[in-house]
């Protein structure tokens, strides 16, 4: 028979882990990533919302040096449907803008906006929402930047809240 | 004939009121342009990455203003604080209490911050509800349970008192005291308090020798744990790295398992920002107990307790304390005694005694009340 004590801690555990998925789950469909600055269209994007976009994945290595697969939907295509200057846009002053992408712990990383176009560069960055299946962790997601061509996964950058179009301006 | 006069006399004095208006205005756009600019000087190594309103450059006359202003009691509802009441030099501009008392005696919600390098600071407050230094100043200024006025008092009580028209034309071009040159003027200040003096900035430019236990607590600091390869730290450096030892970042640093304060959860509204707040600075560190944005450490060996020790786990519980450990699997830090030590002897280094002696940032009151 299970004792008391191991039976209050097993229950704690279960009610633990009952609370932090239907947190996750919580978390997930309410997060929001909001893509503003110079743009066409400003966009507000849950989760569901990238249902519409092609979708896409990588397996690359991740900081604890294990593969994984991780999905989602191009960056580039997000950029696309806000009306970003890319493609036969990128061009002329255009290539003096810059993504700054910032995460929910104040983090920020930056692109380039010719580092993210198919016509500059191979790498498919990966505005990636899942990873070997799951949705993405809280403190990962429910938005995470994967560029698998990097050697340095500093600018994969987790929890992704906004993106900002900008121009270079010194 | 006589309306004719009449007439000639009306035109003469409009065209005199005219007149004096044109040249009043005149002399106020010579005394605007003629301030001298503040000169802020900072390590090249800091960085320029911050922004000063276009509609408030930082000026000598709005610094020496804003200084008054900072020791200024009859900003708070009694006459009885000022900011420095919470935010004291020696201590790094913050009050050595876990929570401040305001001027109706009641206490914060949250413990005071150091005020140090806000120049690069653009979210304000443990929660970073605030996007600037002139939106910032109104919090402390109104909130009961800190100074407890309304800007409005605050301006009037200024303008009855002798010293400040004559500084509030110097600063903004006219002696008619607003509210937001109030929080102007206290931003201009703020954003002088740079602090590039420590021991830290020294060995940076290659001009101090750490001891041998401070070059150990400094390799703890900056490491992440590797045990597989025999790496041994403390990955301070991960939230707290930095030339000016701070990045502004939101964490929830694992102090409860169910937290009482939401922190930045209650600005953002988000679920996954619950018990968020400010990663600090480190400048000054040891001169800022006690620790956390409720003060329940005292100590800073505390502090390093509770993170080689003590993390709770919650939903929102920072990656970044999860799973790190110097034994391989481990559950926590392990970081031994002495090496608690090492990194004691390490944020030695970043106290900055010249910022806290500088009498530039001093009670500029020629009789500072008791």
């Amino acid at each position: 028979m299970l004792s008391p004590k191991i039976f209050k801690h097993s229950l704690a555990a279960t009610v633990l882990l009952f609370l932090s998925v239907t947190f996750s789950l919580f978390a997930q469909n309410t997060a929001t990533l909001s893509i503003s600055g110079e743009v066409a269209t400003p966009l507000e994007l849950k989760i569901a919302d990238l249902a519409s976009f092609k979708q896409l994945s990588h397996k690359v290595k991740d900081r604890d040096g294990k593969e994984h697969e991780f999905s989602g939907v191009a960056l580039i295509d997000i950029l696309e449907k806000a009306g970003v200057t890319i493609g036969s846009k990128l061009r002329g002053e255009n290539l003096a803008k810059y993504l700054l992408i910032s995460a929910a712990d104040g983090y920020e990383v930056l692109y380039s906006l010719a580092e993210i176009d198919p016509d500059f560069t191979d790498q498919v960055i990966l505005l990636a929402t899942t990873k070997d299946g799951q949705a993405l962790a809280n403190g990962e997601g429910p938005f995470r930047i994967i560029a698998p061509n990097e050697k340095k996964a500093a600018r994969w950058i987790r929890e992704v809240r906004s993106m900002k179009i900008g121009f270079a301006k010194n | 004939m006589k309306s004719v006069l009449k007439h000639k006399s009306a035109w003469l004095r409009a065209s005199l009121v005219c007149a004096v208006l044109t040249l009043s205005g005149l002399i106020q756009s010579i005394q605007v342009k003629n301030v001298e600019p503040y000169d802020l000087q900072y390590p090249a190594n800091f960085g320029s990455r911050f922004v000063i309103p276009a509609d408030n450059p930082t000026t000598k006359d709005g610094v020496y203003l804003g200084r008054l202003l900072f020791y200024e009691k009859a900003l708070s509802a009694n006459n009885n604080i000022s900011c420095e009441s919470c935010h004291q030099q020696s201590l790094a501009f913050t009050d050595g209490k876990p929570f401040s008392i305001g001027t109706d005696g009641s206490l914060t919600s949250r413990s005071s911050m150091s005020l140090a390098n806000l120049l690069w600071v653009r979210n304000f407050f443990w929660d970073g509800r605030s996007p600037s230094l002139e939106d910032q100043a109104k919090f402390p200024l109104t909130d009961p349970h800190e100074m407890g006025q309304p800007l409005s008092e605050s301006a009037k009580k200024l303008s009855n008192n002798k010293l400040y028209p004559p500084l509030f034309a110097k600063a903004f071009g006219s002696s008619i005291i607003t509210q937001d040159q109030i929080l102007k003027a206290l931003s201009q200040f703020e954003r002088t308090l740079i602090s590039a003096g420590s021991n830290y900035d020294r060995y940076l430019a290659g001009k101090y020798m750490p001891t041998a236990q401070q070059l150990r607590g400094l390799q703890l600091f900056e490491n992440g744990p590797d045990p597989k390869n025999g790496i041994r730290g403390a990955n301070c450096g991960h939230c707290h790295g930095g030339v000016k030892n701070f990045k502004e970042l939101f964490h929830n640093n694992g102090l409860d398992s169910v937290a009482a304060d939401r922190g930045r959860e209650q600005f953002t509204g988000q679920r996954t920002d619950r018990a968020r707040f400010r990663v600090p600075t480190l400048r000054n560190i040891m001169l800022t107990a006690p620790y956390m944005h409720d003060g329940r450490f005292a100590t800073i060996e505390q502090v390093l307790d509770h993170y080689n020790e003590h993390i709770q786990q919650s939903p929102t519980l920072s990656a970044f304390l999860q799973n790190i450990s110097n034994e391989p699997d481990g559950k926590y830090l392990a970081l031994t005694k002495e090496e608690k030590s090492d990194l004691t002897a390490f944020l030695v280094m970043l106290t900055d005694s010249s910022f806290i002696t500088n009498p530039a940032f001093s009670n500029p009151h020629p009789i500072s009340n008791p």
